[in-house]
């Protein structure tokens, strides 16, 4: 039996991108763990600041995060009020928006902010990319799996 | 320089001295309107434009690169490309796939700075103009593309894979060893083709060129580059690619050939590419083969960094050697 570090198992991180997919992994949590009292939830979104070499002016990338930033908490919060509708108590619920810059990806980010905050189970979903764009453009479900350390990961599909 | 020492510059290196006024200019964002026989003032330097590079895919005719101009170094004589300021927004095309791909000059200028003397990359220099635009001065490069060199050999395949696979592959090899030198330094080609491999003629050197383009990036940033480098490997293993249609076109053997091929034998982005090259050519060792179908439908796990595909070939290296 492995025991855990004071704590971190009942902290929950779910990674979302406001896709459909990621919406099911958060009713999913709600719905497993609306009867655990003292599990504390995250919901944590990634923007991905545009590369200097495409946007090479700061306060122009400064004002597309901010659109981003604020387009997300929106979509936030009603990720949020989906968990309070499961049963899930306010109380225990958090929003995190980072934002990503290169040359960290949104895997990085998700994976360093388990590690820092000591989160037990890491839950993201699987968007069901074709091959070719796996290939081409790689997957946050697929590295979190391959990269996690010290946590359970849950994929939800 | 004033303008009769330009004049004179002009006279000696040029058989076409321009008549009339000479148009000096030193701001290039206006590209469109800079013409053969203007003079471009950049950094101190000047330089006379001959006209636009034309570029067409692989061995087609194409358009006029309007935002590069041939030009000739007026303090030496030496061929120039200059490349101007143009930021395009396009599709794209990977095969079946589509992705949004940027003209980088703030990318290219980095890239050839970071690649500075080494040759396997085209040399330049980055100068911004009387306006800030980022300008890169490049050598010219007197060679043929690899994409010709392959399509130059006329024999059948199998005496082209004992005679001169070697020795290509060897210089191919180097090619992806110089990418993988790129993506060690978190920087991208953008743009790998077979045709963006010039051959220099005096040293018979192979040189990578263009690296302007850029995507936005992803969780596996080296993906489009890979899928370039895995069409160039594929493209060297083939003497050219070999296609479904092609085989239904070479009578009852093509068409016992094209029976065992499997969905899984076919390129990932290519639908009637063959990637299994082996089920062709039996004698491709197994070690070439299984990196190839890293590229096929059939594949199960991609590279994702080029270290790992330069680990798998490295194997082929002392099979191909063997031979």
């Amino acid at each position: 039996m492995i025991e855990l570090a004071g704590g971190i198992e009942n902290k929950v991180l779910i990674a979302v991108d406001l896709s459909e997919n990621s919406l099911k992994a958060v009713d999913y949590v709600g719905g497993m763990l609306r009867c655990h009292g003292t599990a504390e939830i995250t919901l944590l979104t990634v923007i991905k600041e545009p590369s200097p070499d495409i946007v090479p002016d700061d306060q122009e990338r400064g004002r597309m995060v901010e659109e981003a930033r604020k387009e997300t908490l929106a979509l936030m919060e009603e990720a949020g009020a989906r968990l309070t509708a499961l049963g899930i108590s306010e109380k225990h619920i958090r929003l995190k928006i980072q934002v990503c810059q290169k040359p960290m990806s949104v895997s990085d980010l998700i994976l360093e902010e388990q590690q820092n905050a000591g989160y037990g189970t890491l839950v993201v979903g699987r968007r069901g990319v074709s091959k070719r764009q796996e290939f081409l453009f790689g997957s946050v479900s697929s590295k979190v799996v391959r990269d996690a350390k010290n946590c359970a990961v849950w994929v939800i599909e | 320089m004033n303008e009769a020492q330009l004049r004179e510059q002009i006279a000696n290196y040029s058989r076409f001295p321009p008549r009339g006024n000479l148009n000096i200019l030193s701001d290039t964002t206006e590209f469109m309107s800079i013409q053969s026989g203007d003079v471009l003032e950049l950094g101190g330097a000047y330089y006379l434009v001959r006209g636009e590079e034309v570029e067409g895919r692989f061995g087609l005719d194409g358009e006029p690169k309007y935002w590069v101009k041939r030009a000739i170094d007026l303090a030496d004589g030496s061929s120039k490309i200059i490349k101007l300021v143009f930021h395009e927004k396009f599709l794209m095309q990977l095969g079946t796939e589509q992705i949004l791909c940027f003209r980088s000059p703030v990318k290219e200028a980095r890239v050839l700075d970071k690649v500075r003397d080494d040759l396997r990359f085209m040399q330049g220099f980055n100068v911004l103009d009387s306006a800030g635009n980022h300008v890169r001065i490049i050598e010219r490069i007197q060679g043929d593309r690899y994409y010709d060199l392959i399509h130059s050999f006329q024999m059948d395949h199998e005496v082209y894979f004992h005679d001169h696979f070697p020795i290509i592959f060897d210089k191919v090899f180097g090619c992806m060893e110089a990418i993988n030198r790129l993506h060690r330094m978190g920087e991208l080609h953008g743009d790998i083709r077979n045709d963006h491999i010039l051959i220099e003629r005096d040293t018979g050197s192979y040189r990578w060129i263009d690296f302007d383009y850029t995507y936005d990036w992803a969780e596996s940033p080296y993906g489009v580059d890979l899928f370039g480098l895995g069409n160039i490997l594929l493209f060297t293993a083939g003497k050219g690619f070999h296609n479904l249609p092609d085989l239904a076109a070479c009578g009852p053997e093509g068409m016992r050939m094209r029976s065992c091929l499997e969905h899984g034998d076919l390129s990932l982005f290519f639908k009637h590419r063959i990637a299994n090259l082996q089920k062709l050519f039996p004698y491709i060792p197994d070690s070439l083969n299984y990196v190839l179908l890293h590229f096929s439908q059939g594949a199960r796990v991609f590279y994702e960094h080029t270290d790992e595909l330069l680990q798998d070939l490295s194997a082929c290296r002392l099979d191909i050697a063997a031979r």
